[in-house]
């Protein structure tokens, strides 16, 4: 009777779509390790409904942050969805200060992070798309040789999972991983799109001196890249620092002429620094780039508040300076 | 006499308040935020980012009702971009809220129930 059975139980695997994924082996990208363990891991066994809060807990400590998960359970937890939300684990962890960064959806992306030391937050689906049971748990290592995960995982400590088990379920929760960086740090496989839409959250949280921390480095990284210049205009705007703000503007509009949020901004500043005729400037260009798009109505808010500003009282602070047309 | 101007101070008191009331602060620039720049520069999400007011109320009220404790609504929003509210908003009940480990048993079980039951296996016959 078994062995009836056992045609029947892999024509059901393969109907579910579970046979086309490769050993670890196979895909392990050039010059990775055979095998990475970070047992130096925290772990924190999860309470009931609780891995969202015990998953978090695990990566902010890896990242030097002295927190238990009963704490952030009031900043995740959703008692009506028994779980966790993504966007909110991400949030929690601006909260406390690091760089939530949401790794690509390859496996390349986990194992890169691995070899970086830090461990990996992943989201599972351990059933099947049309009846989920979603699971955060951390990836802490993998052996290619045994050709398995390891995971600090529920209520156990460390567990491993056949390789192409583990791909599956990563790969039915959307192959969605973070991992919590301290601001500053930039991943050696990190994109910029990436690492500056990841900077920009900690911006719009209000945590200004941590998403300061985070442009820099990303200027350092990528001194081409408009948004970081934008973004770390922005946080001088925030700090009132009036000059700093117009030059990183000034380098973004250079960088990105099309970029309706820059020159927007930088009109902003201008204005408060008494130049109102190069703010009308920029603000046109600004307004004919955002025609049409999100940024709209934000623009034509900056364009009226500008022509209701009385004329200045004092001279424009940057006489005779050049703003970019 | 003095009554009468003393009334009339308070009239002008209230009406200058009261005019004030009415009025904006002198023009306090606001900046494009980053992420915001970024949710514009995709087409799909600029729609997203016109919704983002009403999508802050629309995620308090739903997270609220999903029993998250009121003096967490504030701090928890806080957190987020608008992109990820505006998301939030349109998918709070499906998005993937990670839980338990527990049922992984569970549907090889099912799957062993299944086929002893259509008579495939018979691992659970008794002696």
């Amino acid at each position: 009777m078994i062995r009836a059975a056992l045609p029947t139980a892999a024509l059901l695997w393969s109907l579910a779509g579970c046979a086309a994924s490769p050993p670890l082996a196979a895909g392990l990208p050039a010059g990775a390790s055979r095998s990475i363990e970070l047992g130096s891991t925290p772990f924190f066994a999860q309470e009931e409904y609780q891995c969202g809060p015990a998953a978090l807990a695990t990566l902010l400590r890896a990242s030097g942050i002295a927190i238990l998960p009963p704490e952030l359970t009031p900043q995740v937890y959703v008692p009506g969805r028994r779980g966790s939300l993504q966007a909110e684990l991400i949030g929690a962890a601006r909260r406390h200060g690091r760089l939530p960064y949401v790794l690509a959806p390859d496996g390349g992306d986990l194992v890169a992070e691995l070899s970086e030391g830090r461990p990996v937050l992943v989201l599972q689906n351990l059933r099947v798309t049309r009846w989920p049971r979603w699971h955060y748990a951390v990836l802490i290592g993998y052996d290619a040789d045994r050709n398995v995960a390891i995971l600090r995982s529920g209520t156990r400590e460390r567990i491993e999972m056949r390789w192409q088990k583990f791909a599956r379920t990563w790969h039915l929760g959307g192959r969605w991983a973070i991992t919590t960086l301290k601001p500053g740090v930039v991943p050696e496989h990190a994109d910029a799109a990436r690492y500056i839409e990841a900077a920009a959250g900690l911006e719009a949280a209000g945590r200004r001196a941590e998403a300061q921390v985070a442009y820099d480095a990303a200027i350092a990284r990528w001194p081409e890249a408009a948004l970081a210049w934008l973004g770390r205009g922005n946080v001088a705007y925030g700090d009132g620092k009036l000059d700093a703000a117009a030059e990183s503007y000034l380098r973004a509009v250079e960088l990105a002429p099309g970029n309706a949020a820059a020159r927007n901004n930088l009109a902003q500043v201008l204005a408060d620094a008494n130049c109102l005729a190069e703010a009308r400037v920029q603000l046109a260009r600004a307004a004919t780039l955002a025609a049409g798009t999100a940024l709209a109505a934000a623009v034509a808010e900056s364009l009226a508040k500008i022509e209701s500003l009385p004329p200045a009282a004092t001279g424009c602070r940057f006489p005779g300076r050049a703003w970019t047309d | 006499m003095r009554l009468e101007k003393l009334q009339r101070a308070c009239v002008a008191l209230v009406s200058v308040s009261f005019l004030m009331l009415g009025m904006q602060m002198p023009a306090a620039a606001s900046v494009i935020g980053t992420a915001e720049a970024i949710a514009a520069g995709s087409q799909t999400d600029s729609l997203a980012t016109v919704r983002a007011a009403v999508s802050r109320d629309d995620v308090r009220a739903r997270l609220a009702e999903l029993g998250v404790d009121a003096i967490q609504l504030d701090g928890r929003l806080a957190a987020l971009s608008e992109a990820e509210l505006a998301m939030l908003a349109d998918r709070l009940d499906e998005a993937p809220a990670g839980g338990d480990a527990l049922a992984v048993i569970g549907i090889v079980f099912l799957v062993l129930m299944i086929l002893e039951f259509t008579g495939v296996i018979d691992i659970f016959k008794k002696q």
